[in-house]
C-alpha cells in the first residue's frame, strides 16, 4: 500500500470516530484503487448515511463505497443457564 | 431467584428511533432488574440522554446504569447522568445500590472502569505523567469498585461496568486495541471483593461469555454482540435449588419463559 494510503485510512477512520454525525470508532476503511470502502456495522441508518458525508469531507474527490450494515435488533433470548 | 436483564452500548442520539421500545416495555415479564453497561449515548450529549430517558420510561422495573466512554466525550457527563436520574434511573460510579426482590436482596456495584490491558500485556504506572495518569485512573476506579462490592451485604452481588475486566469477552477485537478495551485490575478487584456476576459492554466485536481468574462469570452485553434487545441472567440461591442436586449455589440458571419480553405480534 502506498504511504499516502495508510495516512488516508487513518484520517478517514479518525474523522468517523470524531465527527458528531457518526462517532463510530470501529468502521473499517479500505482503499482499493481509486475508491474508499467503508465496512462494518452501525447502530442507526442515520450513522450510515452520515458516514459517507464525513468520509467525503476528508477526501472530496474520491468515490466512497458505503458497505456499512445497520444492526438489526432481535427479541431477547431465553435466560442463560450455566452449569 | 432474581432475574437480571442487561444491555450496553445502545448509543442513543437525537435521531434514534423507538426500535427497542416494544421489547423494553415488556421487560418486566422476564426480569426484575435492568442493567445498562455504558455507552448510553453517541457522543455524550445531555439531549441524547434525554431521548434514551424517554424510551426507558417504558421499562417497569428498576434500572441501574453506568456511563461509557461515549458518554464522557462532550464533557457533559453530569448532564447525561441527570437526564437519566430524572427518569428514575440509578447511575453508579464507584457506588452500590441494593434492591429487594421477592424477599431476596441483590446489590449492584458500578463503575465505568477504564483501560490498561490484561495480564501479560498491560500498561504500568511508569514514565510520563500522562501514562501514570492513565493507569492511575484505572487503579482508582478498580479500588472504588472493590470497596462498593465489599460494602454490599446482599444475597447476590453484581458488578456493572463499561470496560471489560477480562480478555475472554474482548476476543474477536484486534489485539492492538486490547489495552483500550479493559483492564485486569478490574477483575482483580472483583475477585478480591467477590461477586456472582459481572456485566460490561464496550467491546462490540467481542464475545458474550467469559470468566475472571477467580471464577466469576463475566458477560459482555454490548448490543452489537448480543444483537438482541437485552440478555437475561437468572441468579439462583441455594434456597431456590429444590428441583435438582446438580446446580451450584448462587449459580446462573435457566427457567422456561417462552416468549418472555417479546412484542405480542412476535409471540
Amino acid at each position: 500500500m502506498k504511504v499516502e494510503y495508510q495516512y488516508l485510512v487513518a484520517r478517514v477512520q479518525r474523522a468517523l470516530a470524531e465527527d458528531p454525525r457518526v462517532n463510530v470508532l470501529d468502521i473499517k476503511v479500505m482503499v482499493q484503487g481509486d475508491k474508499i470502502h467503508l465496512t462494518g456495522q452501525v447502530a442507526h441508518e442515520a450513522h450510515k448515511k452520515a458516514a459517507t458525508e464525513v468520509a467525503s469531507s476528508v477526501v472530496p474527490d474520491t468515490e466512497i463505497r458505503n458497505e456499512l450494515t445497520v444492526l438489526n435488533v432481535e427479541a431477547p433470548a431465553q435466560p442463560e443457564a450455566i452449569n | 431467584m432474581i432475574r437480571i436483564a442487561a444491555i450496553a452500548d445502545v448509543h442513543f442520539s437525537e435521531s434514534t428511533d423507538n426500535t427497542l421500545r416494544p421489547y423494553w416495555s415488556r421487560l418486566h415479564e422476564c426480569a426484575d432488574l435492568f442493567l445498562i453497561g455504558g455507552d448510553l449515548t453517541t457522543h455524550g450529549g445531555a439531549d441524547q440522554a434525554a431521548v434514551l430517558a424517554r424510551e426507558l420510561a417504558f421499562v417497569q422495573v428498576p434500572i441501574v446504569a453506568v456511563l461509557g466512554n461515549h458518554d464522557y466525550h462532550s464533557n457533559q457527563e453530569r448532564g447525561v447522568s441527570e437526564a437519566l436520574q430524572d427518569a428514575g434511573v440509578t447511575v453508579l460510579e464507584g457506588e452500590g445500590i441494593v434492591y429487594t426482590v421477592k424477599g431476596q436482596t441483590v446489590g449492584v456495584a458500578g463503575t465505568s472502569g477504564f483501560g490498561g490491558g490484561f495480564a501479560g500485556a498491560c500498561g504500568s504506572s511508569f514514565g510520563e505523567r500522562e501514562m501514570k495518569a492513565f493507569i492511575g485512573h484505572t487503579e482508582q476506579l478498580a479500588n472504588s469498585l472493590e470497596a462498593a462490592l465489599a460494602g454490599l451485604s446482599t444475597d447476590f452481588r453484581i458488578a456493572l461496568l463499561h470496560y471489560s475486566p477480562t480478555k475472554d469477552t474482548v476476543a474477536g477485537e484486534r489485539l492492538e486495541i486490547y489495552p483500550f478495551l479493559g483492564s485486569y485490575l478490574l477483575a482483580e478487584a472483583i475477585d478480591r471483593a467477590g461477586a456472582d456476576l459481572v456485566v460490561h459492554g464496550h467491546a462490540h466485536h467481542g464475545q458474550e461469555k467469559g470468566i475472571t481468574a477467580g471464577g466469576i462469570p463475566v458477560r459482555n452485553v454490548a448490543l452489537p454482540v448480543l444483537r438482541r434487545a437485552y440478555a437475561i441472567y437468572n441468579l439462583e440461591s441455594a434456597a431456590d435449588k429444590i428441583d435438582g442436586p446438580t446446580r451450584h449455589s448462587n449459580a446462573l440458571s435457566e427457567s422456561p419463559t417462552a416468549g418472555c419480553g417479546m412484542p405480542a405480534e412476535m409471540q
